[in-house]
Protein backbone atom coordinates (compact mmCIF):
# COMPACT_ATOMS: atom_id res chain seq x y z
CA UNK A 1 0.00 0.00 0.00
CA UNK A 2 1.43 3.16 -1.09
CA UNK A 3 1.13 6.62 1.35
CA UNK A 4 2.42 9.83 1.29
CA UNK A 5 4.31 11.76 4.06
CA UNK A 6 2.59 14.52 4.99
CA UNK A 7 5.83 16.19 6.04
CA UNK A 8 8.26 15.30 3.83
CA UNK A 9 6.02 14.53 1.06
CA UNK A 10 7.73 11.05 -0.47
CA UNK A 11 6.15 8.35 -1.16
CA UNK A 12 6.05 5.45 1.63
CA UNK A 13 5.94 1.79 1.35
CA UNK A 14 4.12 0.10 4.44
CA UNK A 15 4.77 -3.45 5.40
CA UNK A 16 3.32 -5.35 8.56
CA UNK A 17 6.59 -5.17 10.32
CA UNK A 18 7.41 -2.01 10.74
CA UNK A 19 4.51 0.66 11.88
CA UNK A 20 3.15 3.58 10.81
CA UNK A 21 5.94 5.69 10.60
CA UNK A 22 7.86 7.14 6.91
CA UNK A 23 11.13 5.78 7.24
CA UNK A 24 12.39 9.00 5.90
CA UNK A 25 11.66 11.76 8.23
CA UNK A 26 10.14 9.48 11.10
CA UNK A 27 6.79 11.50 10.65
CA UNK A 28 3.85 9.48 11.87
CA UNK A 29 0.94 10.99 9.81
CA UNK A 30 0.73 9.30 6.24
CA UNK A 31 -1.82 9.93 3.93
CA UNK A 32 -3.43 7.61 1.82
CA UNK A 33 -2.95 8.18 -2.12
CA UNK A 34 -5.79 8.28 -4.38
CA UNK A 35 -5.90 4.53 -6.55
CA UNK A 36 -4.34 5.16 -9.85
CA UNK A 37 -7.15 3.29 -11.31
CA UNK A 38 -9.96 4.96 -13.72
CA UNK A 39 -13.07 4.64 -10.94
CA UNK A 40 -16.29 4.50 -12.77
CA UNK A 41 -19.23 6.77 -11.25
CA UNK A 42 -23.12 6.20 -12.19
CA UNK A 43 -24.62 10.07 -12.67
CA UNK A 44 -28.33 9.24 -10.63
CA UNK B 1 -62.32 19.70 -29.44
CA UNK B 2 -61.74 19.88 -33.53
CA UNK B 3 -59.35 17.99 -35.36
CA UNK B 4 -57.64 21.42 -36.30
CA UNK B 5 -55.86 23.39 -33.96
CA UNK B 6 -54.83 27.61 -34.67
CA UNK B 7 -51.12 27.74 -33.30
CA UNK B 8 -49.69 31.05 -33.49
CA UNK B 9 -46.15 32.43 -31.86
CA UNK B 10 -46.92 35.55 -29.17
CA UNK B 11 -43.52 35.83 -28.28
CA UNK B 12 -40.30 34.43 -29.59
CA UNK B 13 -37.06 34.43 -28.26
CA UNK B 14 -34.19 31.68 -28.40
CA UNK B 15 -34.79 29.96 -25.32
CA UNK B 16 -38.48 30.65 -24.81
CA UNK B 17 -41.49 31.40 -26.48
CA UNK B 18 -45.28 32.25 -25.27
CA UNK B 19 -47.78 29.75 -28.32
CA UNK B 20 -51.21 31.08 -28.43
CA UNK B 21 -53.23 27.27 -29.13
CA UNK B 22 -57.10 27.56 -30.03
CA UNK B 23 -59.08 24.22 -30.41
CA UNK B 24 -57.72 22.34 -27.14
CA UNK B 25 -59.16 20.69 -24.39
CA UNK B 26 -57.73 21.36 -20.93
CA UNK B 27 -57.18 17.67 -20.82
CA UNK B 28 -54.88 17.47 -24.04
CA UNK B 29 -52.77 20.98 -23.26
CA UNK B 30 -52.10 19.57 -19.90
CA UNK B 31 -51.39 16.19 -22.30
CA UNK B 32 -48.90 18.47 -24.30
CA UNK B 33 -47.50 20.20 -20.83
CA UNK B 34 -47.06 16.89 -19.44
CA UNK B 35 -45.56 15.32 -22.50
CA UNK B 36 -43.08 18.51 -23.07
CA UNK B 37 -41.33 17.79 -19.60
CA UNK B 38 -41.09 14.14 -19.34
CA UNK B 39 -41.50 12.72 -22.76
CA UNK B 40 -39.19 14.03 -25.38
CA UNK B 41 -35.48 12.83 -24.58
CA UNK B 42 -32.45 14.62 -24.35
CA UNK B 43 -28.85 13.59 -23.81
CA UNK B 44 -27.35 13.73 -20.57
CA UNK B 45 -24.24 12.50 -18.97
CA UNK B 46 -24.99 9.16 -17.63
CA UNK B 47 -21.67 7.59 -16.46
CA UNK B 48 -18.20 9.13 -16.06
CA UNK B 49 -14.88 7.52 -15.59
CA UNK B 50 -12.60 9.03 -13.41
CA UNK B 51 -8.92 9.00 -14.36
CA UNK B 52 -7.80 11.90 -11.97
CA UNK B 53 -9.54 14.13 -9.74
CA UNK B 54 -7.71 15.86 -7.49
CA UNK B 55 -10.12 18.92 -6.83
CA UNK B 56 -11.99 19.27 -3.72
CA UNK B 57 -14.99 17.44 -4.21
CA UNK B 58 -15.56 13.62 -4.79
CA UNK B 59 -15.98 11.64 -8.32
CA UNK B 60 -20.04 11.23 -7.35
CA UNK B 61 -20.40 14.97 -6.31
CA UNK B 62 -18.40 16.48 -9.61
CA UNK B 63 -20.72 13.25 -11.49
CA UNK B 64 -23.82 14.60 -10.20
CA UNK B 65 -22.96 18.12 -12.03
CA UNK B 66 -21.87 16.86 -15.10
CA UNK B 67 -25.37 15.00 -15.80
CA UNK B 68 -27.13 18.49 -15.34
CA UNK B 69 -24.81 20.22 -18.00
CA UNK B 70 -27.59 20.72 -21.02
CA UNK B 71 -26.53 18.77 -24.14
CA UNK B 72 -27.67 19.71 -27.18
CA UNK B 73 -29.53 17.09 -28.81
CA UNK B 74 -29.75 16.33 -32.54
CA UNK B 75 -32.95 13.64 -32.56
CA UNK B 76 -33.51 12.64 -35.93
CA UNK B 77 -29.98 10.73 -35.98
CA UNK B 78 -30.29 8.96 -32.25
CA UNK B 79 -32.94 7.12 -30.58
CA UNK B 80 -33.47 6.60 -27.25
CA UNK B 81 -30.40 4.36 -25.50
CA UNK B 82 -27.73 5.54 -27.71
CA UNK B 83 -24.53 7.21 -26.35
CA UNK B 84 -22.17 9.75 -27.39
CA UNK B 85 -18.86 10.06 -25.09
CA UNK B 86 -17.03 13.37 -23.89
CA UNK B 87 -13.65 14.33 -22.22
CA UNK B 88 -12.61 16.93 -19.79
CA UNK B 89 -9.18 17.34 -19.19
CA UNK B 90 -8.23 19.97 -17.25
CA UNK B 91 -5.03 21.28 -14.37
CA UNK B 92 -5.52 24.32 -11.99
CA UNK B 93 -5.14 27.15 -11.17
CA UNK B 94 -9.12 28.24 -12.61
CA UNK B 95 -12.24 26.87 -13.34
CA UNK B 96 -13.59 24.01 -15.33
CA UNK B 97 -16.48 24.79 -17.98
CA UNK B 98 -19.07 23.02 -19.40
CA UNK B 99 -16.94 24.52 -22.27
CA UNK B 100 -14.05 22.53 -21.48
CA UNK B 101 -15.67 19.62 -22.70
CA UNK B 102 -14.70 17.68 -25.70
CA UNK B 103 -17.16 15.55 -27.90
CA UNK B 104 -17.77 12.95 -30.18
CA UNK B 105 -20.03 14.60 -32.19
CA UNK B 106 -20.40 17.97 -32.54
CA UNK B 107 -23.45 18.32 -32.29
CA UNK B 108 -23.97 16.48 -29.11
CA UNK B 109 -22.33 19.15 -26.99
CA UNK B 110 -22.73 21.83 -24.03
CA UNK B 111 -25.95 24.10 -24.77
CA UNK B 112 -23.98 26.66 -22.65
CA UNK B 113 -20.27 27.04 -22.82
CA UNK B 114 -19.69 29.10 -18.93
CA UNK B 115 -21.51 26.13 -16.42
CA UNK B 116 -18.69 25.93 -13.85
CA UNK B 117 -18.31 22.64 -13.13
CA UNK B 118 -15.47 22.88 -10.57
CA UNK B 119 -12.82 25.43 -9.12
CA UNK B 120 -9.18 24.15 -9.32
CA UNK B 121 -6.52 25.03 -7.15
CA UNK B 122 -2.69 25.04 -8.06
CA UNK B 123 -1.74 21.26 -8.49
CA UNK B 124 -5.00 20.17 -8.44
CA UNK B 125 -6.21 18.45 -12.08
CA UNK B 126 -9.78 16.80 -13.53
CA UNK B 127 -9.44 14.53 -16.01
CA UNK B 128 -12.78 12.13 -17.19
CA UNK B 129 -14.42 10.27 -19.69
CA UNK B 130 -18.20 10.76 -20.12
CA UNK B 131 -20.87 8.84 -21.51
CA UNK B 132 -23.86 10.85 -22.66
CA UNK B 133 -27.19 8.53 -22.75
CA UNK B 134 -30.65 10.03 -24.85
CA UNK B 135 -33.09 9.53 -22.72
CA UNK B 136 -36.44 11.08 -21.37
CA UNK B 137 -37.45 13.20 -18.50
CA UNK B 138 -39.62 10.12 -17.45
CA UNK B 139 -36.70 8.32 -16.17
CA UNK B 140 -34.25 10.86 -14.62
CA UNK B 141 -35.26 14.79 -14.53
CA UNK B 142 -31.97 15.41 -16.05
CA UNK B 143 -32.85 14.61 -19.04
CA UNK B 144 -35.82 17.24 -19.57
CA UNK B 145 -35.68 19.11 -22.19
CA UNK B 146 -38.22 21.43 -21.07
CA UNK B 147 -37.93 23.48 -17.82
CA UNK B 148 -40.24 25.51 -17.50
CA UNK B 149 -43.54 24.51 -19.63
CA UNK B 150 -46.96 25.65 -18.70
CA UNK B 151 -49.86 27.22 -19.80
CA UNK B 152 -53.32 29.60 -18.98
CA UNK B 153 -56.22 30.51 -20.39
CA UNK B 154 -56.41 33.51 -22.87
CA UNK B 155 -58.22 36.35 -21.46
CA UNK B 156 -60.81 38.27 -23.70
CA UNK B 157 -60.96 41.86 -22.30
CA UNK B 158 -64.29 43.56 -23.46
CA UNK B 159 -64.44 47.14 -22.64
CA UNK B 160 -68.32 47.30 -20.97
CA UNK B 161 -68.01 51.31 -20.16
CA UNK B 162 -66.95 54.05 -18.25
CA UNK B 163 -65.42 54.35 -14.97
CA UNK B 164 -67.08 56.66 -12.81
CA UNK B 165 -65.24 59.70 -11.55
CA UNK B 166 -65.50 58.29 -7.64
CA UNK B 167 -64.99 54.76 -8.33
CA UNK B 168 -62.53 52.56 -6.65
CA UNK B 169 -59.39 52.82 -8.00
CA UNK B 170 -57.68 49.63 -7.39
CA UNK B 171 -55.57 47.88 -9.71
CA UNK B 172 -56.81 45.21 -12.65
CA UNK B 173 -54.20 42.73 -12.50
CA UNK B 174 -54.32 40.36 -14.97
CA UNK B 175 -51.31 37.95 -16.01
CA UNK B 176 -50.02 35.89 -19.16
CA UNK B 177 -52.06 37.17 -22.62
CA UNK B 178 -55.02 38.45 -23.44
CA UNK B 179 -57.26 39.07 -26.42
CA UNK B 180 -58.70 42.40 -27.09
CA UNK B 181 -62.30 43.26 -28.71
CA UNK B 182 -60.41 43.85 -31.94
CA UNK B 183 -58.39 40.35 -31.98
CA UNK B 184 -55.19 41.53 -31.02
CA UNK B 185 -53.48 39.44 -28.87
CA UNK B 186 -50.97 41.25 -26.27
CA UNK B 187 -48.99 40.06 -23.47
CA UNK B 188 -49.79 41.70 -20.10
CA UNK B 189 -45.95 42.88 -19.42
CA UNK B 190 -46.87 45.76 -22.14
CA UNK B 191 -48.84 47.41 -19.49
CA UNK B 192 -47.53 46.36 -16.82
CA UNK B 193 -50.31 43.75 -15.91
CA UNK B 194 -52.26 46.48 -15.02
CA UNK B 195 -55.52 46.99 -17.10
CA UNK B 196 -55.85 50.39 -16.18
CA UNK B 197 -52.63 51.64 -18.34
CA UNK B 198 -54.76 49.72 -21.03
CA UNK B 199 -57.67 51.19 -20.78
CA UNK B 200 -57.39 54.55 -18.31
CA UNK B 201 -60.99 55.69 -17.36
CA UNK B 202 -62.91 52.74 -18.71
CA UNK B 203 -65.22 49.87 -16.97
CA UNK B 204 -63.60 46.29 -18.39
CA UNK B 205 -64.58 42.41 -18.05
CA UNK B 206 -62.55 39.61 -18.31
CA UNK B 207 -63.58 36.10 -19.26
CA UNK B 208 -61.58 33.24 -20.26
CA UNK B 209 -61.97 32.24 -24.15
CA UNK B 210 -63.17 28.64 -24.43
CA UNK B 211 -60.52 26.40 -26.07
CA UNK B 212 -57.44 28.62 -25.97
CA UNK B 213 -54.16 28.18 -24.15
CA UNK B 214 -51.17 30.06 -24.11
CA UNK B 215 -48.39 28.27 -23.46
CA UNK B 216 -45.27 29.31 -21.99
CA UNK B 217 -42.11 27.28 -22.96
CA UNK B 218 -38.46 27.57 -21.85
CA UNK B 219 -35.77 25.25 -23.35
CA UNK B 220 -33.27 24.35 -21.20
CA UNK B 221 -31.10 24.68 -24.66
CA UNK B 222 -30.74 21.22 -25.41
CA UNK B 223 -34.23 21.55 -27.99
CA UNK B 224 -35.67 24.16 -29.68
CA UNK B 225 -39.12 24.96 -28.51
CA UNK B 226 -40.73 24.36 -31.77
CA UNK B 227 -38.95 21.01 -32.02
CA UNK B 228 -39.64 20.64 -28.10
CA UNK B 229 -43.70 21.33 -28.98
CA UNK B 230 -43.94 19.00 -31.97
CA UNK B 231 -42.00 16.35 -30.64
CA UNK B 232 -44.40 16.46 -27.48
CA UNK B 233 -47.40 15.99 -29.79
CA UNK B 234 -45.92 13.36 -31.76
CA UNK B 235 -45.31 11.54 -28.41
CA UNK B 236 -49.01 12.10 -27.48
CA UNK B 237 -50.07 10.77 -30.89
CA UNK B 238 -47.59 7.77 -30.82
CA UNK B 239 -48.89 6.71 -27.84
CA UNK B 240 -52.65 7.41 -28.90
CA UNK B 241 -52.58 5.41 -32.23
CA UNK B 242 -50.79 3.05 -29.14
CA UNK B 243 -53.88 2.30 -27.09
CA UNK B 244 -55.93 2.59 -30.42
CA UNK B 245 -54.08 -0.77 -31.35
CA UNK B 246 -54.01 -2.33 -27.55
CA UNK B 247 -57.84 -1.68 -27.31
CA UNK B 248 -58.64 -3.37 -31.78
CA UNK B 249 -60.66 -6.27 -31.42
Amino acid sequence: MTYKCSRCKRDVQLDEYGGVRCPYCGHRVLLKERAPDVKEVDVV
Amino acid sequence: MTDQFDVSFVTREERSARLLIRGLTPATANGVRRAMIADVPTFSIDTVRFVENSSVMFDEMVGLRLGLVPLTTPLEDYEVGDTVTLALQKTGPGVAYSGDLETADDRVQPADDDIPIIELKEGQRLEFEADAVLDTGKEHAKHQGGVAVGYRHLQRVRVVGDRQEFDDPEPQIVRGVIETEDGDVVHTDEFDNDLRNRYPGKEVAVEDVPGAFVFHVESDGSLSVEELFVRAVDSLRDRADELAEAVAI
